[in-house]
Parts: C-alpha cells; sequence; structure tokens
C-alpha cells in the first residue's frame, strides 16, 4: 500500500508533466489544427534556460532564485514561439498553403532548435537545482520528492490558469470561435494572425514551464524534448484535442498505465517503454476523438 | 419522356441534428434530359445533390440509377456508376496540370489494375494514350484549349467552371449533376455553355443542374424542380413554372424575381 | 527505344562507378546508392501520395531483420529468407494502413510514428532474436545460384535495386493511379466524386511503398553485415522526410538530388561546422518549404527553362 501510494505521487507528477506538453499542443491546435512537434524541443530549451538562469552555467556570478527563473522561462519562451510563429507559421497561412506545410516546417524548426542546444550545451546532461530542495516530503499519506509535489501544484495552477482563460474571459472566447470556425470569426472581426501569434507564445510557454520543472528529475538534456513531444500527444490523443480538462485526464492516465505497467506487470522492464505507444495506437484505431469529446458546434 | 427514368428520387429526406435540410423529395430525371433545381438560398439543392451523389447519406428515401438502388453506397461507388458532378466553389487539383485535371474525371473508364501498372501490360498506354487524347478534345470542347499548359490555379473564376465540366465530362457520365455553372460567367460564355449543356443532353446524358440564373435556366431546362426550405413545392416544365409564377410567389414571396435579377447581373 | 537506351546506359555508369571507387568511397557510395531507393518510395508516399509516415525506416528494419533472423537465426535458404522478409513487410505494412489510413490528416502521422517507436523498442528489448542494442553481426550474404555477390558487384545490385525502384515507380506515377494518388492528396473528397477509391488506393500506395523500404533494408541488411537498431530509428525518417522536401515533393528527380545532397553534404559540412550541419539542415527545410516549395527539382527546371530557347507562351 505504501509502495503505492508513493507511486501515485510520481505517477501524477509524471502525468503532470504530459498534461503540460499535451496542454501545450492544444493551445496551438484548437485554433489553428498545427500539431507542433517542436514544443519538445521547447521544454528542452526551458529546461536549459532555467538551469543557465539557477546556476552558474551561463554567468559565474548568476545564480538567480527560483521566481526570476521562471519569470524568464516563460518570457524567453513566450518570445521564441511568438518569433516561430511570425517567422514560419504566418507566411505559410498568409499564402493559403495546405495545413501539412506548417507542421513540416515547424519539424524542421525543431531539428534547429535540438542542434543549437546541442552546440551550445554539448551532449553531457545539466543538474538542476529543485526550488524546494531534496528532502523527502509526505504529505498525509503521500510521500515523495518535494520536486513531485511541487510539479503537481504548479500544473494544476497552470491548469486553473488556462481553464479560466478560455471559459471565462474574451480572449479565451475569440480563441474558441477561431477554433470552431476561422472563417466566421475572422468576420466577427476577431484577428487571426493575432489569435495564432499568441498561441504559440502561449504554447511555447507552457512547454518551457513543463521542461523548467521537470529538470531537477532528469537533468537537463539536449535528448529530453523528443520523448515529451511524443508523451504529450499521446495524452493528447488520448484525452481528446478538444477540451483543456483532457490534456490533465490524457496526460494522467498516460502516466499511471505506465507506471503500473512497469511496476506490476511481470515483462521486462524495457519492454515497458511499449506502452505509450500501445496506447497511442490503441486510442487513435478505437477512439480517435480522445476521452473527453469536444463541444458540440453550436 | 418516355421509358423508365435514369434518375429516380423517392421520399429522400436529410436531417442534420434538429435541422431539416430536404424532406419527402421525390422526382424522375429522364435519359437525356435537362432538369433544373431551383430555390432560394438554404432550400436545399446542394445538399439534394450530396445525397444523389452519395457525398452525403440520406436519413430517409431512396435514390435508383437505372432500376439500381444506390442509396447508401460510398461516393466513388456512385461516381463508377457514370454520376459525375461539378462543385458549387471551383475544386480543381492545384498540384496537378490541366490535362491531368481532366483526366481525373476519367478514372471510373481505366481498366488497369496496379498489377497491370506495374507489370506495364500492353493496354495500359494504350488507355492512357486514348483518355489524353480524349482529355485535350474536352479542354478544346469547353473551349480551355489556349489554356493547356497553364497552371490550374491561375485560371479565372469562369475558366474554373469550364474545367470542372471538362473534368466531369472525361468519365463519359450517364448523369452530369453541375452546381451553379453559369455563376460568375460572362454573357458570352454563358451562351457558350448554353450550346454545351444542350450538345451533352442530345448526346443522351442526363443533366441535373442547380443555377439561379432564370435568363440562362428557362429556355434551357425541359423541367423545373422548385424547392424551398427542403420541400419540394412546384415541379413543371419550364413553360409551366414561367406560367405559375404567381403561384411560386405565394411560396416563395419575390425570392424568384431576386433569384432571376441577382442571376442577371452576376 | 531511346529511353530503354539511356536507361541502360545510366545503370552501367552506374555500376561502373563501384569498379573505380574503392575503401571508404565504396562504402560512401552504397550507402547513399541505399538513401536514394529509400528516398524515391518515401516520396511517392509523402511527396505525391501526400500520406505523411513516420515508418519508413521501420518497414526497412523488418526487412533487413527479418531476412537476417530468417535466414541465420532460423536457417532458411536465403531465396525462401528474402521472400518471407518481403512478405512479412507487405503484411505488416497492409495491417498498419488498413486502420490508419482511415484517420484523417495528421493521424497517420501520429499512428505511424507510434508504430515505428514500437518497433524500435521491440528490437532493442528482442533478446536473442533481435541481438538487442547491439543488434546482429557476423553473418553473410550466401553465394545465389553459385554467384558470390561480393566487393563491387554487391554495389552493381544496389545500382539495381534504385534503377528497379525508380522503374516501378515511374510507371506507377505515370498511371491512372498515380494520378489518382496526386488527386486524392490534393482533395480527397473530391477524387471520390470522380470514383477514385481513396482508402483503398491509399493502402495500396503505403503497402507498395513500405515493402519497397523492406527491400532496401534487406540491400542494407548486407552492406555492412551488421544492423543494430539506431538505424531503423526516428533520426532517420526526419533526415528522409528532409531530403525529399529540399529535393521537390512528388518528384523522382527531386528524391535523388535531395538524398544525394543531404547524404553527401555532412562529409563536407562536419569539417567545417562539426554537429552543426543539423542546424544548417532545418534551416533549409524551413527556407524550402517558405520560398521553394518545388525544392531544388523545381530550380533544376527552371534552370532548363532559361537554357532552352523561348518559344511563344
Amino acid at each position: 500500500m505504501e509502495d503505492f501510494l508513493e507511486l501515485t505521487v510520481s505517477a501524477t507528477a509524471s502525468g503532470c508533466i504530459y498534461a503540460l506538453m499535451a496542454l501545450s499542443y492544444l493551445i496551438v491546435l484548437r485554433p489553428t489544427s498545427i500539431i507542433n512537434f517542436a514544443i519538445g524541443e521547447w521544454a528542452a530549451t526551458g529546461a536549459f534556460v532555467g538551469v543557465g538562469v539557477l546556476t552558474t552555467l551561463l554567468w559565474p556570478r548568476l545564480d538567480a532564485p527560483y521566481p526570476v527563473a521562471v519569470a524568464i522561462v516563460l518570457v524567453v519562451l513566450g518570445l521564441l514561439g511568438w518569433a516561430v510563429e511570425r517567422l514560419t507559421v504566418r507566411p505559410l497561412v498568409k499564402r493559403g498553403a495546405p495545413v501539412t506545410s506548417p507542421i513540416l516546417a515547424l519539424l524542421g524548426v525543431l531539428v534547429i532548435f535540438r542542434e543549437t542546444l546541442t552546440l551550445l550545451f554539448g551532449a553531457d546532461p545539466f543538474p538542476s537545482p529543485p526550488p524546494l530542495g531534496y528532502r523527502r516530503l509526505e504529505i498525509g499519506p503521500f510521500a515523495g520528492a518535494p520536486q513531485q509535489f511541487f510539479i503537481i501544484a504548479v500544473t494544476l495552477t497552470i491548469f486553473a490558469g488556462v481553464w479560466y482563460f478560455f471559459e471565462r474571459t474574451v480572449w479565451g472566447r475569440a480563441f474558441e470561435a477561431v477554433a470552431i470556425n476561422r472563417r466566421a470569426a475572422a468576420l466577427m472581426g476577431i484577428n487571426l494572425g493575432r489569435v495564432t501569434a499568441l498561441a504559440f507564445a502561449a504554447g511555447a510557454a507552457v512547454a518551457g514551464m513543463a521542461g523548467l520543472l521537470i529538470s531537477p528529475l532528469t537533468s537537463a538534456h539536449y535528448m529530453m524534448g523528443l520523448p515529451l513531444a511524443i508523451q504529450g500527444f499521446t495524452a493528447l490523443v488520448i484525452g481528446g484535442v478538444g477540451r483543456v480538462e483532457g490534456a490533465l485526464l490524457g496526460g494522467l492516465i498516460l502516466a499511471f498505465a505506465e507506471q503500473l505497467g512497469a511496476r506490476y506487470l511481470p515483462i521486462p522492464s524495457g519492454l515497458t517503454l511499449a506502452f505509450p505507444f500501445s496506447l497511442l495506437i490503441l486510442f487513435l484505431l478505437l477512439r480517435p476523438t480522445g476521452l473527453i469529446a469536444p463541444r458540440e458546434v453550436r | 419522356m418516355s421509358g423508365p427514368p435514369l434518375i429516380r428520387v423517392s421520399g429522400l429526406s436529410k436531417r442534420f441534428g434538429g435541422l431539416t435540410a430536404v424532406e419527402d423529395l421525390s422526382f424522375d430525371v429522364g435519359h437525356g434530359e435537362i432538369l433544373a433545381v431551383i430555390g432560394p438560398n438554404g432550400a436545399g439543392k446542394t445538399t439534394t445533390f450530396n445525397l444523389i451523389t452519395g457525398m452525403l447519406t440520406p436519413t430517409t428515401g431512396q435514390i435508383e440509377l437505372d432500376g439500381q438502388r444506390i442509396d447508401g453506397l460510398p461516393v466513388h461507388r456512385i461516381a463508377a456508376l457514370g454520376m459525375l458532378r461539378t462543385f458549387q466553389h471551383n475544386m480543381p487539383f492545384a498540384g496537378m496540370s490541366l490535362t491531368d485535371n481532366v483526366m481525373i474525371g476519367a478514372h471510373r473508364r481505366f481498366s488497369a489494375s496496379v498489377v497491370d501498372i506495374l507489370l506495364q501490360r500492353s493496354h495500359v498506354l494504350a488507355e492512357e494514350k486514348q483518355t489524353r487524347a480524349r482529355a485535350a478534345e474536352l479542354i478544346d470542347f469547353v473551349g480551355l484549349g489556349h489554356h493547356l499548359h497553364a497552371d490550374v490555379t491561375t485560371l479565372s473564376f469562369g475558366e474554373g467552371r469550364l474545367l470542372e465540366i471538362a473534368r466531369a465530362l472525361a468519365g463519359d457520365p450517364r448523369v452530369i449533376l453541375l452546381d451553379e455553372p453559369a455563376a460568375g460567367l460572362t454573357a458570352s460564355e454563358v451562351k457558350r455553355l448554353s450550346t454545351l449543356i444542350r450538345t451533352i443532353a442530345a448526346n443522351g446524358v442526363s443533366v441535373l443542374l442547380i443555377e439561379h440564373d432564370m435568363h440562362f435556366l428557362m429556355p434551357l431546362a425541359e423541367r423545373i424542380v422548385v424547392l424551398n426550405f427542403g420541400r419540394k413545392i412546384g415541379e413543371g416544365t419550364s413553360q409551366e413554372i414561367a406560367a405559375n409564377t404567381a403561384v411560386v410567389e405565394a411560396y416563395l414571396g419575390s425570392s424568384i424575381n431576386q433569384l432571376g435579377q441577382g442571376g442577371a447581373h452576376a | 527505344m531511346i529511353r530503354t537506351f539511356i536507361w541502360i546506359a545510366a545503370i552501367i555508369a552506374a555500376s561502373a562507378i563501384a569498379f573505380v571507387l574503392g575503401g571508404y568511397a565504396t562504402d560512401v557510395y552504397r550507402k547513399m546508392l541505399i538513401w536514394i531507393a529509400l528516398a524515391l518510395s518515401y516520396n511517392f508516399l509523402f511527396g505525391t501520395a501526400g500520406q505523411v509516415a513516420f515508418s519508413h525506416f521501420a518497414f526497412a528494419g523488418v526487412g533487413a531483420y527479418g531476412v537476417v533472423i530468417l535466414s541465420t537465426k532460423l536457417g532458411l535458404p536465403f531465396g525462401i529468407a528474402f521472400i518471407g522478409a518481403m512478405a512479412l513487410c507487405a503484411l505488416i505494412a497492409f495491417i498498419v494502413a488498413v486502420p490508419s489510413t482511415r484517420l484523417e490528416g495528421f493521424y497517420l502521422a501520429l499512428a505511424t510514428l507510434a508504430f515505428a517507436q514500437l518497433f524500435t523498442v521491440l528490437i532493442n528489448e528482442g533478446g536473442d532474436l533481435t541481438g538487442g542494442t547491439g543488434g546482429i553481426a557476423g553473418y553473410s550474404l550466401p553465394s545465389i545460384f553459385g554467384l558470390q555477390l561480393r566487393g563491387p558487384w554487391y554495389t552493381v545490385v544496389l545500382v539495381l535495386l534504385v534503377a528497379g525502384t525508380l522503374l516501378l515507380l515511374n510507371r506507377l506515377d505515370n498511371s491512372s493511379f498515380g494520378r489518382a494518388c496526386r488527386a486524392i492528396r490534393e482533395n480527397p473528397a473530391v477524387a471520390a466524386a470522380m470514383g477514385i477509391n481513396v482508402r483503398r488506393t491509399k493502402v495500396i500506395t503505403f503497402t507498395l511503398t513500405s515493402t519497397l523500404a523492406g527491400l532496401a533494408g534487406i540491400a542494407y541488411a548486407y552492406t555492412d553485415n551488421v544492423i543494430n537498431p539506431p538505424v531503423f530509428g526516428l533520426e532517420n525518417v526526419f533526415l528522409l522526410l528532409f531530403m525529399i522536401i529540399v529535393g521537390g515533393m512528388g518528384r523522382p528527380l527531386g528524391a535523388v538530388v535531395g538524398a544525394i545532397l543531404l547524404y553527401l553534404a555532412p562529409f563536407f559540412l562536419e569539417p567545417i561546422v562539426g554537429h552543426g550541419y543539423l542546424v544548417i539542415f532545418g534551416i533549409l527545410v524551413v527556407l524550402a518549404i517558405l520560398y521553394q516549395p518545388a525544392g531544388l527539382a523545381g530550380l533544376i527546371d527552371r534552370g532548363l527553362g532559361l537554357l532552352r530557347p523561348r518559344s511563344q507562351s
């Protein structure tokens, strides 16, 4: 039982990271129909920026406090997302290119980001200092690393914020309107370009946060991006691409399936890597709309 | 009209959620007949075309082609039976040449299987050559001959309409469905189009037509079906429909007049 | 007639190179030929038919692992192992294609990506059968009908692989089938209204091109007589995709030019910029999509057009 409770904490924490990646996809996908595989590299960039600011990696006297690092990651990634949209996506959308064009261009962007990280930081992982230290934390019956609790708390805050944005603010409504019908939204006076740019900036910021949050557990590493990107869209497909809650649910289901399978199923540990892919295939085939269906078009 | 009809639509309905787009619609189309479907915007004309061609599945009702039920068949099967259409908005295949665009319409007439193609059996090349030659003829026939090497995305709207017709004709259709073929054409192009449609019908091909331009339609259509709110509110020869304008107006308000004017200046 | 002559001349010329080269250059030349073969079949799938699939190298892996396992681990004669590996590719491709071509647009990419990753996990964890992370080595191509295909003669086999792939795909491309593929790429709904069976065409295309990838994989297995998992992973699929985008989507010429350029470029770029050449590839891809969607093949066309005397148009 104790074992199970500990697993619950660690699975919830991983699930939260997957959920943030899924959320990053969703924020871009809803208004633009673009699946942005580059977000994995944006998470890695977030991790490196965070480590750079928190330690003396970039500058001998930096050692900034954690909130400053969070702010810098959000701003830097937001700007990067905005710049990528401006430079690669907008010209294609303006030209009326098919939706695969920006998706493929973003694969190019993925490689540019990853290889730039490799050039800057090399192939060695960089440890990232956790904001709450290393002492094992117990909350009621649950126990785990403080970073795991921190991840859960921050993720829930982000999801609450994004949910509020979509459900309660004018800008969020604009996003939804664009998601449902681009042409009609444009006729209603919504600036499509601005919505798209904001989606990329916000998506990049969320991905960057996911990278920063997971870096104390995995270290910042140039190869961390692609697995996160894949786990993120697996979570997205499981939860459904229509709703913010779906991303959270999908992330949690994926993480629990992974960790329960690794813990209790009598198969070699390497094969548990096959779990998310099998789950992804299963969902694509049996329930391509995901668990939480999108709202009916009104 | 003599003999059994080529198309028989009976009791056709289509509901989208709570919205009824087409309700209890029945009509026949004879061999080589030109039948027009008219009505105000949102009357269910394009939905009817989509139902007949299988792009939508009817909620209730039957559609027969030459005595064979085709409702519920997949789109490509219905097209393969010789029912080809044009679209309300031009839908060229952007990354392909004009000739290839037209040749796609002839897809149903190819007999070569993938294995034949891979082994390059003799009839494969012959078929290809024949179809290519015929596509060139059709491009001339509709009047796009001088655009043979143009990028299809650079065609004018009117030329795009003609490409749509050539593409549908390439398949030697038994029925051709034209969704607003005259929209956006110049007066001389409209005239050409009338001649074209008469020639098509004279060759025994049935023509189903959605059109708003009454000046174009009235002398051309042999019979007219009038739709409003998805229901048939009138049917007859174009003379009968023209004579009964008063009756139609009672149902449609002034929309027929509006339509006529709308078509005239378009 | 003239075309047949040109084909044969090209094959002889490409084969003759094999006898001139030696040592490391031979190795580079062989790998390049395999990349070209893979790029050609991937171009048909992705460029011509518009199916964004990430499984092409996984199918090369099915071919390579299939033939080696069947012939060395199960001790089957090479001919049977070869046919068995090809059949396995076709079967798995068909099983993957039937459900995933039902999915709309980019979901095919997700499904094939999951399949490719699954394949990598399985060959890494296959124990004795697949040799795990180390792969399988120490086997060699047995003599076929008393012929020992070694040295430059094996390179000739690879030239024939490229020629055969090109010939088959050209036939498809210039037929009603190839036209149907392109129509589906542009607009599946309109293609169906013209009588094209969209799903059937997609399944055939996926199965056929994936089996051709398997064939190239079999050829690869006997190039170094070593196979291991990283070769068949996602990284190489990305490179393949980039070759097609830079070369020109939907054009065999583009596939060949793109494959040669991106395969050879690192040999020249690495001494200058080290690993940075991948950044250059990424930038090339973005630039190609933004400013030159017809790729290098489009540039070549334009160049030839300038050379040709202007006709009235």
